[in-house]
């Protein structure tokens, strides 16, 4: 079972699904050793739209339900967890300016997405990842600019962006309410990049430092009103979250789908693996992590729809589809044995790639604080 | 130039297709895709378009099932699409007789060049874009792998065993196309929902003044007797002598034995 998408919406998904498997999936393979970032095949998506699916229709995008963004996603994920990432994270971005923006910076960057360009979203810092208010980065307001200084880390897209949604504070005596976001183009004086990092998965993304030296921003940059930058932060995380979740469903599908390929054909005992129960049983857990996992972004999609509050089922989403992805991965490769291990076959890729969606847009640990607090409330 | 390309819907030919008990080919679970030959004429026609200006249309002979074809090729080139509504069983000069007549009527303007696949993937007859110009009584350049104006008509480079050869030819002609050595492009998003709203010309039979006579089971001439699947290909011979010089003596034997040498 896969997302329900309208019908006409399907034959959409079937040429993005064709493209995924003639351009992306045997492509990564090479830049999945390489780890260098592989610009010819977002250069080819960028043109077919690919950075644009989230842009809303009012800001010149097609108008495209959630849901199948999200089935589109999926099979970015199946294809290459890297490639996702790439995508999920201008769209991480774009999210912070249409939650924070005002007019003129949200039909700036749906422009640049649409033209195929890229975006970043710069919160985590080398002492504040989870602890987003430990921020050490600043921005002084001086006449009618802002002087932003500081560094940020593990920023995914952050060497290929060309727009950066920068948090800084304004004012580290009021500590959260202190912080502030900024539009930043790529080219601003005093913006520079570090070393991509090398990273043990989605190494078809690209992750460096951001770095802020004098970077002098009008004060027109500023996103919201002084102090609001945490503010906006959380909220682009709550919704981002359910698409992180998306990205890590697809690898969970991709592991059944090389599990059940690989387990039809390989003969032990004169007959197929898959033909014992016992390795039924996996393959069948496998499923009911997946579709599980499935369903939940789906339902926190469905929620956004709606105006509801969705900051719990998003954080279940991503929290649970990072998890499964993982334990599918592993269940794979343990399906392949010996050949799962191997890097001649693409299990244990899905391992390496599956294990950041524990990490990155908040760790389980906090997504399982945010719901734990959520159920349990204040007492 | 006004250009014309003629397309086919065939089952998905990356799938392996099996024969129901009564002999006749096994379709119900195969996605039905654009000829891939078609694919490389409409591809070829929309490069020529971009780059010497006019427009693209697209047809086809089939019933409702044809559209989603249709549309298809209007995401990746095709600025109109028409439909010529007849759903019987035709051979290749039936076929070719129907596309004929509707290129009559498929334009706002006389096609300057219709373009056709070399062969579908399915029947791989070859013989419906040579027909079409024996019809029209148009000239016909065959197996074409690439095509530039030239003279008021057109200079086509035609393949051989060897490679190519330039072949010119006056408009109105029909020409039929090869895989070049590009790609057809994919969809983008964006064209493909646009395609969705684009308008596809339905003609009828009497639309495009067809003959009964001509087309359809009964005026076959050629008829499908019998379909069989491929041979399964038997496994090899392994040598594995350790020494070269027996593994070579034992090569020699095996193609003597086979009368090979």
């Amino acid at each position: 079972m896969a997302y329900l998408i309208n019908p006409e919406d399907q034959d959409l998904l079937d040429s993005v699904r064709e493209f995924c498997e003639k351009e992306i999936k045997e492509q990564c393979k090479e830049y999945d050793v390489s780890g260098e970032w592989p610009e010819e095949i977002y250069a080819k998506a960028a043109e077919l739209g690919y950075n644009g699916l989230e842009v809303p229709e009012e800001y010149g995008g097609l108008g495209l339900e959630r849901i199948t963004v999200a089935a589109i996603m999926e099979e970015f994920a199946k294809a290459d967890a890297g490639f996702v990432t790439t995508i999920t994270a201008s769209n991480l971005a774009l999210k912070a300016v249409l939650i924070g923006g005002n007019e003129e910076q949200k039909q700036r960057c749906c422009d640049l997405l649409m033209e195929g360009k890229h975006g970043a979203f710069c919160l985590t810092e080398p002492m504040a990842g989870s602890d987003a208010g430990n921020s050490k980065t600043t921005a002084v307001r001086e006449g009618d600019e802002y002087v932003l200084n500081g560094r940020k880390c593990f920023i995914t897209n952050g060497g290929v962006a060309s727009f950066y949604v920068v948090t800084a504070m304004t004012d580290k005596s009021q500590g959260v309410k202190g912080m502030s976001a900024f539009l930043v183009e790529a080219g601003t004086p005093g913006l520079s990049t570090g070393n991509h990092e090398n990273k043990m998965g989605i190494r078809t993304s690209n992750t460096c430092d951001v770095v802020l030296e004098d970077c002098r921003v009008p004060a027109s940059a500023l996103m919201g009103a002084e102090g609001e930058g945490y503010k906006i932060a959380m909220k682009t995380l709550d919704m981002s979250r359910t698409w992180v979740g998306c990205g890590a469903v697809g690898i969970a599908q991709r592991a059944i789908d090389e599990a059940v390929a690989y387990g039809k054909q390989r003969i032990t005992f004169g007959k197929p693996i898959l033909k014992n129960q016992g390795l039924q049983f996996m393959i069948a857990d496998m499923e009911i992590r997946v579709e599980t996992a499935r369903q939940m972004v789906a339902h926190a999609l469905k929620l956004m729809d709606a105006g509801l509050p969705y900051s719990r089922e998003s954080a279940i989403a991503k929290c649970y589809a990072g998890d499964i992805a993982v334990q599918n991965a592993l269940d794979a490769i343990q399906i392949l044995g010996g050949y799962g291990y191997s890097r001649e076959y693409p299990v244990e890729k899905l391992l390496r790639d599956a294990k950041i969606f524990q990490i990155y847009e908040g760790t389980n640990q906090i997504q399982r604080m945010v719901i734990g607090k959520s159920v349990i409330g204040k007492f | 130039m006004e250009l014309l390309v003629c397309i086919k819907q065939v089952p998905d030919d990356s799938v392996s297709v099996g024969l129901n008990a009564d002999g006749t080919p096994k379709l119900d679970e195969i996605t039905p895709v654009v000829n891939a030959f078609d694919t490389y004429a409409l591809e070829m026609a929309a490069r020529f378009k971009e780059a010497h200006g006019g427009s693209v249309t697209v047809l086809t002979v089939g019933g409702e099932g044809a559209v989603p074809a249709l549309r298809s090729c209007l995401a990746v080139g095709a600025d109109r699409a028409c439909r010529l509504a007849d759903e019987s069983a035709c051979d290749p000069q039936g076929i070719a007789y129907l596309l004929a007549q509707a290129s009559k009527k498929a334009g706002e303007q006389p096609f300057d060049v219709i373009f056709c696949g070399s062969e579908s993937t399915d029947a791989s007859s070859a013989q419906v874009g040579a027909q079409v110009a024996e019809l029209l009584g148009l000239p016909v350049i065959t197996n074409v792998l690439a095509l530039e104006p030239k003279d008021g008509g057109i200079s086509a480079k035609q393949e051989t065993e060897d490679g190519y050869r330039v072949v010119e030819a006056s408009c109105p002609c029909v020409v039929t196309i090869v895989k070049p050595d590009y790609e057809p492009r994919y969809p983008s998003i964006k064209s493909k929902m646009a395609a969705r709203k684009m308008p596809i010309t339905d003609l009828s039979l009497a639309d495009v003044e067809a003959d009964a006579g001509k087309f359809g089971p009964e005026a076959a001439k050629v008829r499908r007797v019998a379909l069989s699947a491929p041979p399964q290909r038997q496994s090899g011979v392994k040598i594995q002598e350790k020494e070269a010089a027996e593994a070579v003596r034992r090569a020699m034997e095996l193609m003597a034995g086979q009368k090979l040498i």
